[in-house]
């Protein structure tokens, strides 16, 4: 599989469904954190919405993030 | 519900031995998956419970009896990790552990998240402590279609594992007999792998996902608070509601009720009436006059501030008891952003509706030193307490609707303006905007009461004292003639800068103690048309961005040390001065009457 077929969850519009194919680790602390809250390859996710913030679902756990953080989150689409 | 097979495989160790002390056994678990409820259950004691993450930012302890033995329990601020980067909260439940502050941890989990969990239980055994496994709220998991094997994760982790229902006491006796058979689990390192690989997988080992979803009306209503839309005019509406509880009900309809009937008909009359036989003047009016213990102390604390505080603590326990908080987040990321915040800010902002001193506790829960000074500075300026917004909502529900945007136009814009400021000057970061958006629920009754009793309870165990002693002050300053001096010396500044009469200095004494007494003395002075409707849109914005109460200093000084509380406390002050200068000199100039 090729890497070109993860997105970051930022470009996904609201209803994307798929799976956590890495977590970008240019800043350890916030791999960190996405972690230990669930976010790490592997998990399910599906878009709710992305404005004025990200929503996402990642498992059972709602969770609300910026841009920024969104962009470190790589998606394999279903 | 529990799984008597498991832990009857396990080797129970006898529970019943001398010690030094009585077993500590600490709750840890990820942030709001019902710790203090099940703290609540064990011990008979009530902690504040809440439906967000961060309700519980301190240790709490308590007793309970299990067989034949007293245990201490420990109910800790949740964490998403005990290595790693940790916020404040986080830290105050790892520190505990680090330094053997207990012997037994009993791991809540959120059943729903089993994968969190686990990896919790990965990092929480390297502490080499005997654990327990709680699955709470297993009813809401099912109800999502997801399903655990209790008895094969329990042999598979060497621990017990109980499913429970907190709330409704399931599984709590099932937790009382498991505590003898806690044992150390088998985790991620005696595998020589990753927390995260051995979470990953163990989860999916012993949890089956169904395809049910959530049910549809959670899903809408979950749709429809956090999408502007239809979030924005929700707000709107649950503003107005609370308006309409707290601002009419509780402070004109509930006051006028205790102010002239209770206090204005009955008591003050009879109190009065029975001071006539006290032969010493000085008694006599230390008791019954115009800074009498009872005609002003006990009137102000409890026919206009009890009656206010109550109906909103009401309406606040609803709202944090459905989720609803922190989906606000959402919204104001981008504007706390701007003021060297994220989005988790609005938790402490809006908490601190409730109690500014509670909501400087709550700070805990931001991420980095900057983040947190820069919210304990604006809970210290700019967010009125529940007892002061009552008084705010009495006066100039009064005058005009202008008035209040007036008031709150200007004290918001000078919240973002200093938050703003702030973020430049200091040094320092901003973390992620990072944040879990709790379930929605329907909130329980019993909970919503029991939270506020205790509230009402905590605000006149520690308001009622402060506005009584704050009456003696005044009394005694009065006798001695140090309020007419205050007058006369803060004149320039009340009067001139201000354009206040000079009566308004002593509410400013007054407000130092408490903001909302303050308030209080406003609300008098305004209805009794001591002043007019600029000067008392002016007088309350200072009062308003005046530092809370002598508690809300204190706060602030035990969780950022003297220096940095004399620094706030001066640096309000000016702001708070100024910007009334500022607006008494605007007003005066378009000739704004309201």
């Amino acid at each position: 599989m090729s890497v070109s077929e993860f997105r970051p969850l930022s470009h996904l519009k609201p209803g994307a469904r798929g799976r956590i194919a890495r977590v970008t680790r240019d800043l350890t602390s916030r791999a960190e954190r996405l972690a230990a809250m669930g976010v790490s390859p592997g998990a399910t996710v599906r878009v709710l919405q992305t404005f004025p913030g990200i929503v996402f679902e990642c498992d059972q756990t709602e969770l609300a993030v910026e841009r920024m953080v969104a962009r470190a989150i790589l998606v394999e689409l279903e | 519900m529990s799984c008597p097979h498991a832990i009857r495989d396990l080797k129970p160790t006898p529970l019943l031995r001398l010690r030094a002390h009585p077993l500590r056994i600490a709750l840890v678990g990820n942030p709001n998956v019902g710790k203090s409820v099940i703290f609540g259950r064990l011990t008979g004691r009530y902690v504040t419970v809440s439906n967000y993450p961060g309700t519980t930012v301190a240790v709490t302890r308590g007793r309970a009896s299990v067989g034949a033995e007293v245990c201490d329990i420990i109910d800790t601020p949740g964490v998403n990790a005990v290595e790693g980067p940790l916020s404040e909260d986080e830290k105050v439940t790892r520190d505990l552990l680090l330094t053997g502050g207990a012997e037994l941890v009993v791991q809540v989990a959120d059943a729903r998240n089993l994968r969190r969990a686990l990896l919790l239980t990965s990092q929480l055994a390297d502490f080499g402590l005997p654990m327990i496994l709680v699955l709470n709220m297993i009813d809401e998991a099912r109800a999502r279609g997801v399903d655990m094997d209790a008895e094969g994760l329990s042999a598979e982790l060497g621990i017990p594992v109980i499913e429970a229902v907190a709330p409704e006491g399931r599984g709590i006796a099932e937790l009382r007999e498991a505590l003898a058979a806690a044992a150390r689990p088998r985790v991620a390192q005696d595998q020589g792998r990753s927390h995260i690989q051995w979470a990953d997988e163990t989860a999916r080992r012993f949890r089956t996902v169904g395809t049910l979803s959530l049910g549809r009306v959670q899903e809408w209503l979950g749709r429809a608070v956090r999408q502007p839309l239809t979030g924005l005019p929700i707000l709107c509406v649950v503003l107005y509601l609370t308006y309409l509880f707290v601002g009419v009900l509780g402070a004109q309809t509930l006051v006028g009720l205790l102010e002239d009937g209770l206090f204005g008909a009955y008591l003050n009359p009879w109190a009065t009436a029975a001071a006539a036989h006290i032969p010493i003047a000085l008694v006599r009016d230390f008791l019954v006059g115009e800074y009498g213990l009872i005609t002003m102390g006990l009137t102000y604390a409890i026919a206009i501030v009890l009656p206010v505080v109550t109906t909103f603590f009401l309406i606040f326990g609803f709202l944090e008891d459905s989720g609803y908080i922190p989906r606000l987040a959402i919204f104001s990321d981008r504007l706390f952003r701007s003021m060297g915040l994220n989005g988790r800010a609005v938790l402490p902002m809006v908490l601190g509706l409730g109690c500014d001193t509670m909501a400087t506790m709550t700070t805990r829960i931001l991420s980095t030193p900057k983040e947190r000074l820069i919210a304990i500075l604006l809970l210290a300026l700019g967010v009125p307490c529940s007892a002061q917004l009552a008084t705010i909502m009495g006066i100039l529900g009064g005058i005009s609707f202008a008035a209040v945007v007036t008031l709150f136009g200007v004290v918001l814009t000078q919240l973002v303006l200093v938050g703003f400021l702030a973020s430049l000057v200091l040094t320092g970061d901003r973390s992620d905007f990072i944040m879990e958006l709790p379930p929605l629920r329907l909130p329980r009754f019993r909970n919503l009461m029991t939270k506020t009793a205790l509230r009402v309870r905590w605000y006149l165990g520690e308001a009622v004292p402060l506005f009584l002693i704050g009456t003696v002050l005044l009394f005694l300053l009065d006798r001695i003639g140090g309020l007419a001096w205050l007058a006369g010396a803060a004149r320039p500044l009340v009067s001139g800068v201000l354009g206040l009469p000079p009566k308004a200095a002593e509410i400013f004494v007054m407000g130092f103690l408490r903001r909302d007494y303050g308030a209080a003395g406003l609300f008098l002075m305004a209805r009794d048309g001591a002043l007019t409707h600029v000067q008392a849109v002016v007088a309350l914005t200072v009062m308003t961005l005046f530092v809370p109460c002598v508690a809300n200093f204190l706060m602030i000084v035990k969780e950022r040390g003297l220096r940095t509380g004399l620094a706030i406390l001066s640096f309000v002050t000016v702001i708070a001065v100024g910007t009334g200068g500022l607006l008494n000199a605007v007003l005066g100039f378009f000739h704004v009457s309201f």
